[in-house]
């Protein structure tokens, strides 16, 4: 469905800070003032989750591709303690890229001026810095996962273990968008299988 | 056209379960575009609420291991 784009919206992010893709910041962009600003230094040089190539290995490691935000108002719910208990692997698996988290005050602040996303915390929002670098954020510019929409710890953990291998396997993908409503597509068509076959409810999405 | 009583429950039942069975698709894609999405022009004020908030130096990179 297209969707009207807003003024507010219309924003490039400084060309300078471009992070991705990587090749163009090899071809005369400097990193170094992204990762000064993005990322303590030995947090950005930590080794790379995603089996990729040397070169790519060594631009993921010093480019950020993603902005990572953790939006949590404290709900007690099996998402929040899901999200709390596993923080420190996924801090781990992202070093690439760094992570802001809102605290409790800015969180609720923040859910108060979005109030169409109370309860659906903890939100992971991730914008892509390549997409925002090219059509700032009229266009697609990353995804969001709402984590509180999941009932179980279980299917909490499922979503926030996907999640993260959905980081880290992309970080080089020259057309995330792409990818993502493919993967949304297989998805469904997943879906449709299950149901034709009755089988029980899936993991994600019930 | 039909001629029995049980050709016209056949075809309904059949189109129940054919509306059933898109109605069920469509609830699930629903619900996994509210979970999982991706971020376009409908979430720029949000998107740019937290831009504005790491370029004023409000947030920054989170350097603990696990949340407080």
């Amino acid at each position: 469905m297209a969707r009207a784009p807003r003024g507010s919206g219309s924003a490039r992010r400084p060309r300078a800070r471009a992070a991705a893709p990587c090749e163009t910041v090899r071809s005369g962009l400097s990193a170094a003032p992204a990762r000064a600003l993005d990322a303590p230094t030995s947090e950005a040089s930590g080794p790379a989750v995603s089996p990729q190539p040397a070169g790519l290995r060594e631009c993921a490691a010093t480019t950020p591709r993603f902005r990572i935000f953790v939006i949590d108002s404290g709900w007690n719910s099996p998402a929040h303690k899901v999200l709390q208990e596993n923080f420190g692997l996924i801090r781990e698996l992202q070093k690439d890229d760094p992570i802001y988290v809102l605290s409790k005050e800015q969180s609720i602040e923040f859910i108060r001026h979005h109030q169409e996303r109370i309860g659906r915390e903890p939100i992971i929002a991730v914008h892509d810095l390549a997409a925002m670098d090219k059509s700032g954020t009229t266009d697609f510019h990353g995804f969001r996962l709402h984590l509180g929409l999941l009932r179980t710890p279980q299917q909490a953990l499922l979503a926030l273990q996907n999640f993260t291998r959905f980081l880290s396997t992309h970080r080089q993908s020259v057309d995330l968008e792409a990818e993502i409503r493919t993967d949304l597509r297989r998805e469904g068509l997943a879906g449709a299988i299950e149901i034709v076959l009755h089988h029980e409810a899936r993991e994600i999405g019930e | 056209m039909p001629e029995r009583w049980s050709d016209y429950v056949a075809i309904l039942m059949s189109a129940l379960a054919v509306g059933y069975l898109v109605y069920e698709i469509d609830r699930r894609r629903r619900k996994l575009h509210d979970i999982f999405d991706v971020l376009d022009a409908d979430d720029a004020h949000i998107t740019a609420g937290l831009e504005a908030m790491v370029a004023s130096g409000e947030l920054r990179p989170y350097a603990g291991a696990t949340l407080a």
